[in-house]
């Protein structure tokens, strides 16, 4: 497939601003349509861009397989055990996922917001990763694969 | 593949069928009224001494022989809808399980010559008292990851365990 | 004449959603290419998605975030429940789309096709038992 010159430099542009984007749709979707799956999938496309424009080969140095399977547990990891520093911090008091107890700041409500902005972040995170690493597996082709010989 | 065809045509005509059957329980597109919205009704009873004891906030003991024979939760307090004529909210005491503190429960209208009972969807608990209990403005967001956080975090398992079934499908030796 | 307003045009959200959801039902049992069959699959799922929230719309209501400004000026909230619910079916929806796409491409390794009678001549021919 031969190189377009309009194509690779608007998407050099662009992919920055869609991550913005991307990051301004989970912040603020506590205060206005959006949230955590939402951000996360408009992270990953922004990546997914960038391999349909260029080689595949060159995306996979962008984000290298160490870091993408890390990314990928990391999210369901900061939710399931946020729920059981609720449990710790409250001594036995509160239930599983009761945000009010953690100790951010002095005010019940307020302990509440914050834990819902810090699961929508983790949600996001986990989203990102798994779209980035099917369209890898969905889309890689080795250099010398026998299929449909057999 | 001829027959399958067939087939599938004549399952669709009869699901056809049965879709043209249920269309009038459905409610209609926009209506303000429909039950899962604000409320969904109980019974009715006749209203004639009833009234005057709600109106002075007294819980008649027809009322609450009607509710132990159906086997609802009793209410505890009845207070006047401010702004409407004839119309009272029932509440739960938090005797009852399952609730912490008093909760408005019951909506008891009066048309014509009856008593009518209606019991309040929870929507209207998420709707009345999110803002104040979790301190944000959006109701989905509080839905999703407060009152139903549990569901949440099912969900992302179910993405993550996505990712790794197509990882163990379509890897094979050699590095990627 | 009463009926047909009231029962048909007034619930035009129900009669969309049946036609989409039957659409995508005969493309998953009739269709031969295994393709086009988890296409039909997904679009069933989102005939499914359209009709549940539509259940949620009121009538002179506005979006679901608590603000003071359209309290004054009279609207009513619609209902937040069915945002909450299909969410979560989305996801479920692109994860299993995702796992029969890379089925898909494990089976065009090993039979060399992707329409679905040359794969049972295939597989009665290889003596697999059962099929």
């Amino acid at each position: 497939m031969e190189r377009s010159i309009i194509v690779e430099t608007v998407s050099r542009v662009m992919i920055p601003f869609i991550q913005l984007f991307s990051l301004y749709v989970i912040i603020h979707g506590a205060s206005g349509p959006g949230g955590g799956f939402q951000g996360g999938v408009v992270f990953g496309a922004s990546f997914i861009l960038y391999i349909v424009v260029f080689d595949i080969t060159s995306g996979r140095k962008k984000l290298p397989e160490s870091v993408n399977t890390v990314l990928s547990s990391l999210g369901l990891f900061i939710y399931a055990g946020l729920g059981l520093l609720c449990i710790i911090f409250s001594s036995g008091v509160g239930q599983y996922l009761n945000y009010g107890f953690l100790p951010f700041t002095a005010n019940f409500e307020e302990n509440r917001a914050l834990g819902i902005e810090l699961v929508e972040i983790a949600i996001g995170i986990t989203v990102m990763a798994i779209m980035v690493s099917i369209f890898f597996d969905l889309a890689w082709k080795e250099e010398n694969r026998k299929g449909g010989e057999e | 593949m001829k027959g399958l065809s067939t087939i599938a045509l004549i399952l669709i005509s009869l699901l056809c069928a049965l879709f043209i059957y249920v269309a009038e329980d459905i409610p209609v597109f926009g209506d303000p009224n429909s039950p899962p919205i604000k409320y969904v009704r109980l019974f009715s009873i006749d209203a004639d001494a009833l009234e005057n004891q709600l109106k002075r906030s007294v819980i008649p003991n027809n009322l609450m022989d009607e509710f132990e024979k159906r086997g609802f939760p009793r209410p505890f307090r009845v207070e006047k809808v401010t702004g409407m004529e004839g119309e009272w909210n029932a509440f739960v005491s938090k005797e009852e399980i399952h609730y912490s503190r008093e909760e408005k429960y019951y909506w008891i209208k009066k048309k014509g010559d009856k008593l009518n009972i209606y019991r309040y969807a929870f929507v209207v608990r998420w709707i009345e008292k999110g803002q104040e209990e979790t301190g944000t403005p959006n109701m989905v967001t509080y839905g999703l990851a407060d009152y139903r956080g549990y569901d949440t975090l099912g969900e992302t398992a179910v993405i993550f365990t996505a990712g790794i079934a197509v990882i163990l499908l379509l890897r094979r030796r050699g590095k990627l | 004449m009463e009926w047909l307003i009231e029962e048909v045009f007034a619930k035009y959200n129900y009669w969309i959603s049946i036609i989409l959801m039957l659409i995508g039902f005969y493309a998953m049992i009739a269709k031969d290419n295994l393709i086009k069959k988890i296409i039909g699959l997904n679009i069933f799922q989102t005939a499914i998605f359209l009709f549940f929230i539509s259940l949620g719309v009121v009538k002179g209501g506005t979006a679901p975030i608590v603000s003071e400004e359209m309290i004054s000026k009279g609207y009513v909230y619609g209902n937040p429940l069915p945002h909450v619910l299909i969410l979560t079916a989305i996801v479920v929806a692109v994860s299993t789309t995702a796992v029969a796409l890379s089925l898909i491409i494990r089976m065009y390794e090993e039979y060399g096709t992707i329409q679905e009678e040359e794969i049972m001549e295939k597989s009665r021919e290889k003596g697999m038992t059962g099929v």
